[in-house]
């Protein structure tokens, strides 16, 4: 068929991963290239030891040749990771994140550890993160109507995740409110 | 057998031109073979060669001019496209084909891969523009994986709805000619499935695939507009009134779930993108 079946409801992670992949983020080259124009842009040009801006993909597969360092976005540490789980377990309410950083820092963690500090570190915050996020989405489906949810700074990924059962859940209760004289 | 050995054979005798089947196999038009078959009995330089693509590339950069202004507000080709994307995966409806955005891409797609092609063959390319050529080459392929996949949604959306399709004239105005045709046959071709396997031997009262019983759902599927999607506002958007008469006013970055039907025109309007 012309989709596949697991691709008609949602979108795959790894698809989620490709459109966060053309994010930009800052590298330290150790190969020098001229400004290259691409699809999506020109960048470069690359002169180590300055630091550059180049999409997500282009780090990695660099990384991946040992020809660049990837430099953690901001928000990629042990500090700002840990005030933000102090936010997201004092309050209701969800904390404010970049829309794919789950994607983004799954991708740094593996292909460039060895760039971030304490690594194990983060990937441990960044689970806490998750569950304590992942509560609050269950809490919000008592509050599911048929018309409207709303979902502030909800997460790319965090939504993928939610929405088969959301969707779903949705879907019956508008059939449940339906003006049954409508369709007869 | 190619062109030229097959053309060998029938003028020396040894074989008999063949009309039908084997014809539309090998190229979809007999009527544009036959002239040349039968008439044909000058020279070999008259085989019609394949087209040239000229026209077809020129037709590509002629779209380009058109299509630059609107990138200031809406980003580049490339995040347009993934837009779109998204909102034709999660939308229940088909959206507005954007044909002169594809053709944009499509256009260069094949420019970069034409140059990395001709930079592959020069042997005095260096280390360090190998380096380039790989990552101009992954680019490519970022992008061709994003073109199939927008088309094929598109594609299984066309021949789920087909029958509606070819009933409904809206929704035929968001589709592409090729799209309009493919539906259509599709339509025809799973109806004479139908009709020949199960309907032929039915009553003449059921034999039909598009009663409309009272109680039954209709027949033909129909794309279901309250299915609830994911909104996220690009922009501030005019105020919308939800199914419970309640209204909401979407500010920029504002993430809700709502029936599609709710946000229908702010999606063809580019204010709020499907997540």
């Amino acid at each position: 068929m012309s989709l596949p079946q697991s691709l008609r409801a949602s979108v795959s992670p790894p698809e989620l991963e490709l459109i966060a992949s053309q994010q930009l983020i800052e590298i330290v080259p150790l190969i020098s290239m001229e400004k290259t124009a691409f699809i999506s842009g020109a960048y470069g040009p690359l002169r180590p030891p300055n630091k550059a801006r180049v999409p997500l993909w282009m780090a990695v597969n660099l990384k991946m040749k040992k020809k660049c360092h990837i430099v953690a976005p901001s928000w990629l540490n042990v500090e700002y990771l840990q005030e933000h789980l102090a936010l997201e377990l004092s309050q209701q309410t969800f904390s404010s994140l970049p829309f794919r950083f789950t994607e983004i820092a799954k991708v740094i963690l593996d292909v460039a550890s060895d760039d971030l500090e304490n690594p194990d570190k983060i990937r441990s915050l960044m689970k806490d993160l998750r569950e304590a996020r992942q509560a609050k989405s269950r809490e919000g489906l008592k509050t599911l109507d048929h018309s409207e949810l709303s979902l502030p700074n909800l997460c790319s990924m965090e939504i993928n995740e939610i929405r088969p059962y959301f969707v779903q859940s949705m879907s019956i209760l508008t059939q449940l409110v339906r003006d049954p004289l409508r369709n007869a | 057998m190619d062109w030229d050995e097959e053309y060998e054979l029938i003028r020396s005798g040894r074989a008999v031109p063949r009309a039908g089947p084997s014809f539309l196999t090998r190229d979809g038009s007999p009527s544009n073979d036959d002239p040349h078959t039968n008439a044909n009995s000058t020279t070999r330089h008259q085989q019609p060669q394949p087209p040239a693509p000229a026209p077809a590339a020129a037709a590509a950069i002629e779209s380009v001019p058109d299509f630059y202004p609107e990138e200031a507000e809406q980003g580049t080709p490339l995040e347009q496209l993934t837009r779109h994307w998204m909102n034709e995966r999660h939308a229940p409806d088909i959206l507005p084909a954007q044909e002169d955005l594809l053709m944009n891409l499509l256009d260069h797609l094949r420019r970069q891969s034409e140059a990395v092609q001709l930079l592959r063959e020069d042997p005095s390319t260096s280390e360090e523009e190998h380096i380039r050529i790989m990552l101009v080459q992954i680019e490519v392929e970022r992008v061709k994986f994003i073109v199939r996949s927008y088309v094929r949604t598109r594609l299984f959306k066309i021949e789920r709805y087909a029958r509606f399709i070819t009933t409904n004239a809206e929704i035929q105005t968001r589709l592409t000619a090729a799209e309009r045709d493919h539906a259509s046959r599709h339509a025809i071709l799973t109806d004479q499935h139908f009709y020949l396997s199960v309907l032929q031997g039915l009553p003449e009262k059921q034999s039909h695939l598009d009663d409309t019983p009272l109680f039954v759902p209709p027949m033909v599927t129909e794309p279901d507009k309250s299915r609830p999607v994911f909104v996220h506002a690009l922009q501030r958007c005019p105020r919308v009134r939800l199914p419970d008469g309640a209204t909401l006013d979407m500010e920029k970055g504002h993430i809700s779930l709502m029936p599609y039907s709710v946000v229908e025109e702010l999606v063809a309007r580019g204010e709020v993108e499907l997540i």
